[in-house]
């Protein structure tokens, strides 16, 4: 550039240099001295200077293409750089987004090769030692819930025998009360109680712990609805009549099928009859029902108790939640039921719902898939 | 009376189970664990076989599962209820009539056994 810049002073000067000759050469001929040579000179000058011209705008040309040239190549130089650097850099981030991304759903054995720039190395270094702590993590979340839910299976294990017996023989002892004084047939009967009352604490605590760790299983099979709901209430039946509470079952005839699991569906029966049982005076009267209710059977538990306050019932299959708390005094429930309860009915794709006015009673009922449906 | 074979690893539950079983009318031959099932069943292949089979699926030596499993390998086809502490101790590949759960619900255990000893 500065070598063009030179080359453009050094044509100027020597244009204005041939510009001065020839007026010299003008004015020579002018004052008549030698006109022959003064033309020549006029000419030669102008001749020097059209050469001059034709040189410097050759050398314009090329300085302008190799400053273009210059350009050119730059730029595919910047280009080809840049695009280096991008390829460089794209295929750790690729791989860094896929791995993420497994990693996010669940896959823990989700590494990145580590190489490339230093930068995209250390990012890779940093995530899979991210990874590995989150699978060393998980690891160890995983052993302790198996050794939670083995604990919990195996206490529950452990405790039923004995409740077995103890519940058992208090029972036996029933069946023979006449031969018993009052007082020793109402210890017994507290006896019997108190071991139904633990062996709920201990089914719901297993099925929450199952809950927990999704594995409340059900294996649904079509089931009759009436041998169900008679079959729950013959469970019941002991219990409301020493209540002397009604306990009464009103099926509709040829009901379909249901898919369920019969045992936890029973559990679910029973679950609401103890509730309605409980939570309901002497004398109370409680009705289960059972009916078609488009592709679903219903089967329903009325009774005629004390009722739920609407704020209760809005939280009613809650975890822990509990009826009123006077009542709850001689109640003895878990508050976990009716929350096991929906969870038991969900799995099936079924619905579980009440309702409710204060001083006439509660509604609760299921919805159950039919086999056909 | 149905003749029923009770196997319990637990004595005190054995004897619950007799005595209540028995109240009811039913004959009532017991065993400590799945290999005395098999026994007696192999003893009384002449004739005097149970009607019903009452297993502990938890037994030390041979569980209850274990045993129904053997019998019905064999061809042995008594019906038989699976007496479990859980309710998720079945086996969906095992002839099963039934499982009972502890503690037992004897009202319920007499309607499943009076069932499947009429038929």
């Amino acid at each position: 550039m500065a070598r063009f810049l030179q080359q453009r002073q050094d044509y100027e000067n020597a244009t204005a240099r041939s510009y001065q000759s020839e007026i010299g050469a003008r004015n020579e001929l002018a004052r008549g001295e030698d006109p022959v040579a003064a033309r020549a000179k006029i000419v030669a000058e102008r001749g020097k200077r059209q050469s001059l011209r034709s040189d410097i705008d050759g050398q314009t040309r090329n300085t302008a293409l190799l400053v273009g040239a210059g350009l050119i190549a730059g730029l595919t130089g910047a280009a080809l750089l840049f695009s280096g650097l991008i390829s460089s850099m794209r295929r750790p981030l690729e791989e860094l987004v896929g791995a993420s991304g497994r990693l996010a759903s669940g896959d823990l054995n989700a590494r990145v090769r580590v190489g490339g720039l230093s930068e995209t190395a250390a990012l890779g270094a940093a995530f899979n030692e991210m990874a590995d702590e989150l699978q060393r993590q998980s690891g160890e979340r995983d052993r302790l819930d198996r050794m939670k839910d083995e604990f919990v299976l195996t206490a529950s294990h452990e405790l039923r025998s004995p409740l077995t017996s103890v519940q058992g023989f208090a029972e036996l002892l029933m069946l023979e009360r006449e031969q018993l004084t009052t007082k020793q047939a109402e210890t017994v009967e507290v006896i019997i109680d108190n071991t139904r009352h633990l062996v709920r604490l201990l089914n719901d605590l297993l099925d929450l712990a199952r809950s927990d760790a999704g594995r409340l299983t059900i294996k649904p099979v079509p089931t009759d609805a009436a041998a169900l709901v008679e079959d729950a209430v013959r469970t019941m039946r002991g219990q409301t009549e020493a209540s002397k509470q009604t306990l009464s079952e009103e099926v509709e005839g040829s009901l379909p099928a249901v898919l369920v699991d019969p045992d936890r569906i029973r559990q679910v029966l029973v679950n609401l009859l103890t509730n309605a049982h409980e939570y309901c005076p002497e004398r109370a009267s409680i009705r289960v029902a059972g009916r078609l209710e488009g592709t679903e059977v219903e089967i329903s538990v009325k009774d005629d108790g004390p009722g739920i306050p609407p704020v209760q019932l809005e939280h009613i299959f809650e975890r822990f939640t509990r009826g009123d708390a006077g009542l709850t005094q001689r109640v003895g429930g878990t508050g976990l039921g009716l929350a096991i309860s929906k969870s038991l009915v969900e799995l099936h794709g079924g619905t579980i719902g009440a309702e409710s006015a204060l001083g006439e009673g509660s509604t609760f009922y299921v919805r159950l898939p039919t086999a056909a449906s | 009376m149905a003749k029923l074979l009770v196997a319990d690893d637990s004595e005190t539950i054995l004897l619950l189970l007799r005595t209540r079983l028995e109240l009811e009318g039913y004959e009532v031959e017991t065993a400590a664990d799945g290999q005395e099932v098999m026994d007696a069943i192999h003893a009384g292949a002449g004739g005097a076989s149970p009607d019903l089979l009452l297993l502990d699926a938890m037994m030390p030596r041979k569980s209850g599962i274990e045993a129904l499993r053997e019998l019905r390998a064999e061809g042995v086809e008594t019906p038989a209820l699976i007496v479990s502490a859980h309710q998720d101790a079945g086996d969906a590949e095992l002839d099963v009539s039934g499982y009972v759960t502890k503690p037992i619900d004897f009202e319920r255990l007499f309607a499943q056994i009076a069932e499947l000893t009429t038929r």
